[in-house]
């Protein structure tokens, strides 16, 4: 038993990261990705974490205070409206703004006449992806950014000046927030850096999906070399933010079967990640595989990478499956739908962790949590439930 | 800014410290001392714009 705040978060960290190296901890460690569910547990709007995000800080301590949980993402509610409005972003839907108050933001990708990137312009953002970003991708995407070449505004100036310092305000606060996670919950900062798939990025925020899917058939060519010039940014940028005790979070998004198909994952998707994951490995760095969605068709690819370099998260894969197929290599985390945390009893919920205990975590190498990202549909109780369950039948 | 034309750039980098560099005549000091601040804070203008693509 912890005696103080410091013991307690030195012995949630030790069970953390002995789990994630897929070994066997004291007990099976609880690490759910709560966002707007703070929102609504601290007595929130979602506008007010996504507006303020001192106050989704708040929130994501009181959780981590209240619950016993080993480890929170310090602000799962990562979309700051202070910094979006400043850059004046195009592709969110605030709430508040554009949405009611209470429903979380919203990604919108652009119809596919209006992609951010035209598929004639491949060339120019191979040749180079950080000028192109700039110069023409930021134009686009930005309500007050003017193209090159156009007269500039003071819209321009203040984006530039207002999202650069907003970000670097933004960024510079995670540090005082998992230090008070430290201090007055005892609880651990679940992931540092982000990595996302070459193939993702191109279709989230460049061609959008039906753009990237019809250029996989008609410039298989152009799309394969854009990965490939997206590859060492993506690796600095995952490794710039990175630490050696928490894993670097990888979205996955659509790049799995049947968004492509198989032949494009293992010709595209998997040969421009691959290398970067075993390259990150190599510098001493873990990466959390969060599959969203079903990965399952993908399994023997993962199991490629070297025992340990990364952290399994089932969404709506199956997770028996995973277990059988990937747990011997990786530590697997989630597998509890969301569906059941936001409408089922609290019985189902424990039953659900049960089963997956039983089944997942005999040997080690499991972390509860939720299949997806919590959001305010979840109830307190469920939450409860699950954390519970884990600590009855999660004692190793 | 960076002007499109301009060959890839790489990881980090925004505006090369070898085209900065052709904007001095000479450098009277510590080169290395003004290349190295130059390059820690042209790569903060990276990460804004691959942050704006990946995180927001």
């Amino acid at each position: 038993m912890a005696k103080n705040m410091e013991q307690l978060y030195a012995q949630r960290l030790k069970r953390y990261t002995t789990a994630m190296r897929n070994g066997k901890p004291d007990m099976v460690p609880v690490r759910p990705f709560v966002a707007e569910f703070t929102a609504s547990y601290a007595g929130y709007t979602c506008q007010e974490v996504t507006h303020d995000y001192e106050k989704a800080f708040i929130a994501a301590r009181k959780c981590a205070a209240d619950f016993d949980w080993d480890a929170v993402v310090s602000n799962m509610v990562y979309v700051w409206t202070g910094l979006t409005e400043a850059i004046g972003t195009k592709y969110y839907a605030a709430p508040g703004i554009n949405i009611p108050p209470d429903t979380g933001f919203q990604y919108r990708e652009p119809p596919e006449d209006q992609a951010f990137m035209k598929p004639e312009e491949y060339d120019e953002f191979i040749k180079d992806p950080t000028g192109f970003l700039f110069n023409i991708w930021l134009p686009r995407v930005s309500r007050y950014v003017t193209a090159t070449g156009k007269p500039s505004s003071y819209h321009n100036n203040l984006s530039f000046l207002k999202g650069g310092m907003a970000m670097l305000q933004y960024f510079n606060s995670f540090g005082r927030q998992n230090e008070l996670l430290r201090t007055e919950c005892g609880t651990v900062s679940a992931i540092s850096g982000i990595f996302k798939a070459p193939l993702d990025i191109i279709a989230d925020k460049l061609r959008g999906y039906l753009g990237l899917v019809n250029d996989l058939l008609e410039r298989p060519k152009k799309v394969m070399a854009a990965c490939e010039a997206l590859m060492p940014h993506l690796e600095w940028m995952a490794l710039s933010a990175a630490s050696k005790e928490v894993p670097i979070g990888y979205w996955m998004h659509r790049g799995c079967v049947p968004f492509v198909n198989m032949e494009h994952f293992n010709n595209f998707y998997w040969p421009t990640v691959k290398p970067i994951i075993e390259s990150i490995w190599s510098k001493g760095y873990q990466v959390l595989f969060y599959a969203e969605g079903n990965w399952d068709a993908h399994l023997k690819s993962f199991a490629e990478l070297p025992d340990a370099s990364i952290v399994y998260h089932c969404d709506r894969g199956d997770i028996f499956r995973i277990h059988k197929e990937i747990g011997h290599k990786f530590c697997i985390s989630g597998g509890v739908p969301n569906t059941l945390l936001s409408m089922g009893t609290p019985q189902e919920v424990r039953d659900c962790c049960r089963k997956i205990i039983e089944g997942v975590a005999q040997d080690g190498g499991y972390i509860m949590d939720a299949s997806a990202i919590i959001q305010n549909d979840a109830k307190v109780e469920n939450m409860k439930a699950m954390t519970d369950a884990t600590r009855e039948y999660g004692i190793y | 800014m960076v002007n499109r034309s301009e060959s890839a750039k790489k990881p980090g980098v925004c505006f090369p410290w070898e085209e900065k560099l052709k904007e001095f005549s000479e450098i009277k000091g510590d080169k290395e001392l003004v290349k190295k601040i130059w390059e820690d804070v042209d790569s903060l203008a990276y990460v804004y714009i691959w942050h704006c693509l990946l995180s927001f």
